[in-house]
C-alpha cells in the first residue's frame, strides 16, 4: 500500500485557540489546517512560544479556563469531534482513541505508588476489563517500550528519567489509541537516553501502526521519527511538508532560516541566526507574521498570505508561492 | 554572516601561553546520613589535568551528572578542592591571599547554566552591571559608565538607554543571556567559563549567542571553557574538545581529530546518539549502549564505562583504571583499547 492510499485519520481545518488575557486575546493557534494519514508521524517544530503545545491541547481538548476562541473542525476517524460535548469527548476520544504524553510528564508519576498500579488504574476506569486483564495489558506495553517487566513493581524514584519517560509512554499505549500526541518527549533526557527513547518510539511505530504527533523544537531528533514536518511560527502553521524534502528543500523563508540555524555534527555548514524576535501573539501583525524578519518580503506581504498547495504535496503560507501552486484562499 | 565553522578551528591561539593550568584536580562531596554519620563521598570530579590557552576555546561535553559544572565551580572557587591544584597565569591559587583571590575572580567571567535564574529579578540592567564593579573596586563613576556602555554595545543590547532601566523579566531569553554575558565581561576578564550558556534557548538564538561569544573572544583574546551536553554545537565553537564520563575526562582532542574519529567508546556513543536533520534517519536504529551512568559514590572499579561497554576487555577494563593514552599528537583517550597504539 503506498502512503497515498493510507486513510486520513486526522483532518484539522481552520483550528483556532485563543487565550483570554488582560492585554487581549493571545492567538496561540490561528487558523491551522492539516491532514495526517494513519501510521504516519507528524513532527510539529518551531521556536518556543509559537503554539506547539497549544495545538496539542486544542486537539486533545485539554484546555485551560481562559479560552476566548476555540473553533474549527477536527475530523478524527471520519467524525467531527469538535461537535462532541465534553462528556462524549472524554468517554470516546481522549485516552481511548487519542492518547497524550504531555510536556515534562515524566515527573508526573506519583512517587509513592508502584508503577504497575499507576498504569493499571486508568485501564480499570476507562475500559471494562478485569484487573488481571489490565495487568496483562500493562506487562505487554512495558515490553513494547523495552522495560523489564519486573520494574512494574518498583516506585518511580527507583527508575531513571529515561525509564520513567518510557513508563509514561507505555501508559499512553495501554489503551491501544489510534493517535498519540507526544509533547517534547525526550527534551529533558540525556543524549543516550534520548537516542534510546527514539529507538523505542520507532519500534512502537513499526509494531503498532500507531499515528503520532511529535512536538519538538529539536529538528535533528524530529528527523528520527517524522514522516511529515509542520512548521509553526507565531501561531500559524506556515509550512507542512513531507520530511523527505523538508530538511534540504524547505520552502517557507522562515523554515529555510530555521534550518540554517540548526548546527550539525557531521556536516560543516555556515550557521545563521534570524535577527529580531517573533511578534507578540496579542495583536500580531495583520499581514504575514514573519514579514518583519523576512529578507524576501514585498508589498503583498502586508496581507496575510493564502495557503498554497504545491505539487509535491507540501503546503506553504507565503506570497512567494502564489504562482507555483494551487492557492486556497483564506 | 561570518562562518563560525571555517575560520575558527584552523586559527591557532594567538599566544601559546596557558592562562589556566589544572593539575590532578579532585572535588569530592561528603555525603552524611542522618546529619552526621559519614556515608561516603560523591566523587564528582576525580582527577582532571589540562591547560587552557589565551584565545582558545575548550568544549567540555558529557551527560548530566558527569561533573562538568563541578569542574567549572571548582575552578571558580565555589567548590572546594579535595586534591590537586589550579594555576592561573602561573600562579598557584592555593598561595593567594584574600586580595589575590579577588583579583583572580575578577579575571574569570562566569556564564551560568540557567539564564532565567542567573539574574536578580529586582535589579535594573544598570544595577546588574554596576554590582560586580562595586564589589571589585571599580568605584570611579565615569569608568563604570564607560564599561557599561562598552559591554552593552558588545553584546548588542541597543539602544543602550532603552535597556539600562529595564528589569530582567522585560527581556527575552536571548536578551537575558546577552545581559549575563555583559555582566561576565564588565570586569574585563581574561577567561570565560560558559556552563551550558545556550541550552535553554531556541536554535536561532543559540547561534546568535555563540557568535557573540566568539566575537568577544577574538576582540579580547579570551580563553573560554565552554561546557555543553550538545555535541552538535562544538565543531563551530572550539579548538579542542574534552569528553567527560563519571567524574573523569575520558577523551581529549583537537576538534578536527575528534570529528574525524572519536576514540573512546563513550564518546563514539555520544556521536552516534546525536541526530543531524536527515530523512535517512527514519530507516535506522541508533546503536547506543543501554544502562545509566555510574553512581559517583560507588563508582565501578577499573574503567567507569565498563559495565556498559561492548568492547570491554575482561580482567583488564573491570580491574584497572585506564590511563590517558596519546594515540595522536592532538588526541588522547583514557581507554585500554589504545594501550598498544602509543
Ligand atoms: N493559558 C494561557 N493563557 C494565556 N496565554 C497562554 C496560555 N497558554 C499558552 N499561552 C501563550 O500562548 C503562546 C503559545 O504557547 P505554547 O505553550 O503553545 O508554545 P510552545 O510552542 O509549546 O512553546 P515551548 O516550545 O516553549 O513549549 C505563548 O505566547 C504562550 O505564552
Ligand atoms: N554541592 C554538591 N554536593 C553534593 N553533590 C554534588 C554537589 N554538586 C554536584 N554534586 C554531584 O556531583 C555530580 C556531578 O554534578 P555536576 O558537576 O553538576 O554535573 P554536570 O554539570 O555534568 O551535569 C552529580 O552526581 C551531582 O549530584
Ligand atoms: S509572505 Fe512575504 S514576508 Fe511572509 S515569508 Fe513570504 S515573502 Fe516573507
Ligand atoms: S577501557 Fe575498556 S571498558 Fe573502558 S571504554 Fe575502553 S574498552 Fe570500554
Ligand atoms: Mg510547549
Ligand atoms: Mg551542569
Amino acid at each position: 500500500m503506498s502512503t497515498r492510499d493510507k486513510k486520513i485519520v486526522l483532518d484539522v481545518q481552520n483550528l483556532k485557540l485563543y487565550f483570554r488575557t488582560q492585554a487581549g486575546p493571545v492567538q496561540a493557534v490561528d487558523d491551522v489546517s492539516f491532514q495526517l494519514r494513519a501510521g504516519h508521524t507528524l513532527a510539529v517544530v518551531g521556536e518556543s512560544g509559537c503554539g506547539k503545545t497549544s495545538l496539542a491541547k486544542a486537539i486533545l481538548r485539554l484546555l485551560p479556563r481562559n479560552i476566548s476562541t476555540y473553533t474549527g473542525s477536527i475530523i478524527f476517524d471520519g467524525q467531527d469531534i469538535m461537535k462532541y460535548d465534553d462528556e462524549k469527548f472524554r468517554r470516546e476520544i481522549r485516552w481511548h482513541n487519542i492518547a497524550s504524553v504531555p510536556q515534562a510528564s515524566m515527573n508526573s508519576l506519583n512517587p509513592v505508588i508502584r508503577i504497575e498500579d499507576q498504569l493499571v488504574e486508568p485501564l480499570l476506569i476507562h475500559e471494562r476489563i478485569s484487573r488481571q486483564q489490565a495487568r496483562t495489558r500493562v506487562a505487554e506495553v512495558f515490553e513494547i517500550v523495552g522495560l523489564p517487566v519486573d520494574f512494574l513493581q518498583r516506585y518511580p524514584f527507583e527508575l531513571s528519567g529515561g525509564m520513567r519517560q518510557r513508563a509514561i509512554i507505555a501508559m499512553a499505549l495501554a489503551s491501544n489509541p489510534k493517535l498519540i500526541v507526544l509533547d517534547e518527549p525526550s527534551s529533558a533526557l540525556d543524549l543516550l537516553s534520548q537516542a534510546n527513547l527514539m529507538n523505542v518510539l520507532k519500534r512502537v511505530k513499526q509494531q503498532t501502526d500507531a499515528t503520532f504527533i511529535l512536538i519538538t523544537h529539536d529538528i535533528g531528533t524530529a528527523s528520527e521519527l517524522a514522516d511529515e514536518i509542520a512548521v509553526m511560527y507565531a501561531g500559524k502553521m506556515v509550512e507542512y511538508s513531507s520530511a523527505q524534502y523538508f530538511y534540504t528543500d524547505a520552502h517557507h523563508p522562515y523554515s529555510q532560516k530555521l534550518m540554517a540555524s540548526v548546527p550539525t555534527l557531521r556536516e560543516d555548514k555556515e550557521l545563521e541566526f534570524i535577527p529580531g524576535q517573533p511578534p507578540s501573539l496579542i495583536n500580531p501583525p495583520t499581514g504575514c507574521r514573519f514579514a518583519e524578519r523576512c529578507e524576501k518580503r514585498f508589498e503583498k506581504c502586508s496581507m496575510q498570505p493564502d495557503t498554497t498547495y504545491l505539487e509535491n504535496g507540501s503546503t506553504v503560507q507565503c506570497w512567494l508561492f502564489e504562482e507555483t501552486g494551487e492557492v486556497k484562499h483564506a | 554572516m561570518p562562518s563560525l565553522a571555517r575560520t575558527l578551528p584552523e586559527e591557532q591561539p594567538t599566544q601559546q601561553k596557558a592562562v589556566l593550568r589544572v593539575e590532578d584536580l579532585h572535588t569530592w562531596f561528603e555525603v552524611r546520613r542522618m546529619g552526621f554519620f559519614k556515608a561516603g563521598d560523591v566523587r564528582a570530579l576525580d582527577g582532571a589535568s589540562f591547560e587552557l590557552y589565551a584565545g582558545e576555546t575548550i568544549s567540555i561535553v558529557g551527560e548530566s551528572g558527569c561533573g562538568k559544572s563541578t569542574l567549572a565551580k571548582t575552578i571558580l572557587g565555589i567548590n572546594h578542592i579535595t586534591k590537586g591544584s589550579i594555576f592561573f597565569d602561573d600562579e598557584d591559587l592555593s598561595t593567594l591571599d584574600k586580595e589575590g583571590w579577588k583579583r583572580y575572580r575578577s579575571n574569570i567571567g562566569y556564564i551560568q547554566q540557567d539564564p532565567y535564574g542567573a539574574l536578580p529579578p529586582f535589579m535594573t540592567v544598570k544595577r546588574i552591571l554596576e554590582e560586580p564593579m562595586k564589589i571589585n573596586g571599580v568605584r570611579d563613576k565615569a569608568e563604570q559608565t564607560r564599561r557599561i556602555r562598552q559591554v552593552l554595545e558588545e553584546v548588542k543590547l541597543a539602544p543602550i538607554e532603552d535597556f539600562l532601566p529595564k528589569f530582567p523579566h522585560m527581556l527575552s531569553g536571548g536578551q537575558q543571556q546577552r545581559l549575563v554575558i555583559a555582566r561576565a565581561m564588565v570586569l574585563e576578564p581574561k577567561m570565560l567559563i560558559a556552563d551550558e550558556p545556550v541550552s535553554m534557548l531556541d536554535a536561532s538564538v543559540r547561534v546568535e549567542i555563540l557568535q557573540l561569544l566568539q566575537a568577544l573572544q577574538r576582540r579580547h583574546n579570551l580563553a573560554i571553557l565552554y561546557i555543553t551536553h550538545d555535541l552538535s554545537t562544538v565543531r563551530y565553537f572550539s579548538e579542542r574538545i574534552f569528553a567527560m564520563y563519571g567524574g573523569k575526562i575520558i577523551e581529549k582532542s583537537s576538534t578536527a581529530a575528534l570529528l574525524e574519529q572519536p576514540l573512546h567508546p563513550y564518546t563514539a556513543a555520544l556521536f552516534e546518539a546525536t541526530s543531524d536533520p536527515d530523512a535517512e534517519n527514519l530507516k535506522t536504529f541508533k546503536d547506543v549502549p543501554a544502562g545509566e551512568p555510574p553512581s559517583l559514590m560507588n563508582p565501578p572499579p577499573g574503567c567507569r564505562f565498563h559495565p556498559r561497554c561492548r568492547k570491554m576487555i575482561k580482567g583488564l577494563c573491570d580491574v584497572q583504571i585506564p590511563p590517558e593514552f596519546w594515540v595522536q599528537e592532538d588526541h588522547a583517550a583514557a581507554c585500554w583499547l589504545y594501550k598498544d597504539e602509543v
